[in-house]
């Protein structure tokens, strides 16, 4: 007795295969995020289903390397030192928590700021001759 | 139709450093005074409700059986901090659908277990591998908070000069001595402009109350009861970009819906236990939950209308920054506190002629949502 209609076999995702979400792209290295094909929503990292419309069409995208700081904090614990940690509001609309450097400007809510890489390592730091208030305020 | 829920006991022992004490050796003596304050047999109980988040398989089922409570169905409920207001709200639902007529809840967790530090959030959390700890979210909500409004780093310490004020009157509570504002402002910095003393501390903790349907009320003659006039459970939303962070959408919505169910606004209450992990939390929920406009919180805090004396006590315990954070078992110790304070037993910090609680609590550290959950109970002195 068989039944000839059968179940989906739904399928893991992957998702630990790589804790970084720096990736490799024909600009170099950028911030690898997800859009989806069906609503158009951008989102940080590997996604297989969209977070908004649950559209499993979804394409691998690399994400702007510029944006504005929306806060930031310095933490003196959980690790050797200090370190800087903020979110940034990337000029897609997608939020990324991130490592920050001062780069010689002192951190402020609102200031433009733009991915850099370092070895492994990525972080954002203001823009040169950055201001605040250039796109949030 | 729904039916009203009481609570109509409470117990727990003091928040603290009890490194010497299981879950079990935590939850067992609450769970006997809870029961023998209800005046119940430990036959009257339907069913268990456990809240907590780290204390591993069947931490209920481990605290039940060292008073031969079985056969009920015992329920574990992890939802970080709000584990055990949500089993207060597992309870709540049974009993006011009829399905029960009485439910013990339990609160319990055991922090010193990790040896300090911050609250060990899940690995798989993709802002967790990138370093994220709870202290440096509310920093960064704090930090956009002072960016946007004329609150100070002074503020911030006012919060926690007023936490420790309330319990230094708070037998229950893990910090009992008053602090001045220079005194938080010059402690270890955490995560700017966060100190040590705008975060609450590791602790360990346990809380039990009973909750009974009016018809159980009444056949076991309990001595005492509130009425629980709106138990709300939200989870939160998630967004992939741009998030206010001044206002954490999850509570205020947690609280408008509670509003509506007790069918009374912010200005009736009389006391609040709030979710002051940190002491920004405190000022952003004065606006979440209407008691503020949109960054005046200050004017609140300034004026001492939130403290003895004021509009409405917010965290008359000392809240979470001076009685403790256990977190599965902070939100039952909420409950106690409103149990006592609106049954007129909350000795030198009792609130004069309490009627109206509210009690909220949160449980965050999930990338793209302001919290994971939120659970807010509003209860009535009857």
């Amino acid at each position: 007795m068989t039944s000839k209609r059968e179940a989906t076999v739904s399928r893991p995702n992957a998702d630990l295969e790589s804790d970084s979400l720096l990736g490799s792209f024909p600009d170099g290295p950028r911030l690898v995020g997800t859009k989806c094909d069906r609503c158009g929503r951008a989102m940080i990292g590997v996604r297989v289903v969209c977070s908004t419309c649950v559209g499993t069409d979804v394409s691998r995208i690399e994400l702007p390397t510029t944006g504005v700081l929306y806060t930031f904090t310095r933490l003196h614990v959980g690790g050797d030192g200090v370190r800087i940690l903020g979110y940034v509001d990337l000029d897609d609309d997608v939020r990324t928590l991130a490592d920050l450097r001062e780069n010689g400007t002192p951190l402020q809510p609102g200031l433009r700021v733009e991915l850099g890489v370092d070895g492994d390592n990525w972080f954002f730091a203001p823009v040169s001759g950055a201001t605040e208030g250039q796109s949030d305020d | 139709m729904t039916e009203d829920v009481f609570v109509v006991s409470a117990a727990m022992i003091p928040f603290g450093k009890h490194r010497s004490s299981s879950y079990v050796g935590l939850a067992v003596s609450p769970l006997v005074d809870a029961l023998r304050g209800a005046g119940m047999e430990k036959s009257d109980v339907d069913a268990v409700y456990v809240g907590h988040s780290i204390g591993g398989m069947m931490t209920g089922q481990r605290i039940c059986k060292e008073i031969g409570l079985g056969t009920v169905p015992t329920v574990n409920v992890d939802n970080a901090c709000s584990s055990g207001a949500t089993a207060i709200h597992e309870a709540w639902t049974a009993i006011s659908q009829g399905l029960i007529d009485v439910a013990v809840v339990v609160g319990v967790e055991k922090l010193t277990q990790f040896g300090g530090g911050t609250l060990p959030l899940s690995p798989e959390d993709r802002e967790v591998k990138q370093g994220i700890v709870m202290p440096a979210v509310y920093a960064m909500r704090a930090t956009r908070y002072l960016h946007e409004t004329e609150a100070t780093v002074e503020d911030l310490a006012l919060v926690s000069v007023k936490a420790r004020k309330h319990g230094a009157l708070n037998p229950f509570a893990q910090f009992r001595s008053e602090v001045t504002v220079d005194q938080v402002l010059s402690a270890r910095p955490v995560a700017d402009p966060l100190t040590l003393l705008m975060c609450c501390p590791t602790g360990d903790g346990a809380a039990v109350v009973v909750l009974a349907s009016e018809r159980a009320r009444n056949r076991l003659a309990t001595p005492k009861a509130i009425r629980v006039a709106a138990s709300i459970l939200h989870s939160g939303e998630v967004e992939e970009g741009y998030r206010d962070m001044t206002m954490p959408e999850i509570s205020q919505h947690s609280a408008r819906d509670a509003y509506a169910m007790a069918a009374i606004g912010p200005e009736d209450l009389d006391m609040i236990e709030l979710h002051d992990a940190f002491s920004i939390a405190e000022l952003v929920y004065y606006e979440a939950f209407g008691l503020a406009e949109r960054g005046r919180a200050v004017d609140l805090l300034r004026d001492g209308k939130t403290t003895f004396g004021g509009d409405v006590v917010v965290n008359p315990s000392g809240g979470l920054l001076s009685k403790g954070h256990p977190v599965g078992a902070s939100g039952v110790a909420q409950v106690a506190e409103a149990f006592w304070q609106l049954t007129g037993v909350a000795g030198a910090r009792q609130i004069e002629d309490a009627r109206w609680a509210m009690t909220h609590v949160t449980g965050g550290g999930t990338a793209g949502l302001d919290h994971g959950a939120c659970t807010i109970h509003i209860f009535e002195g009857v």
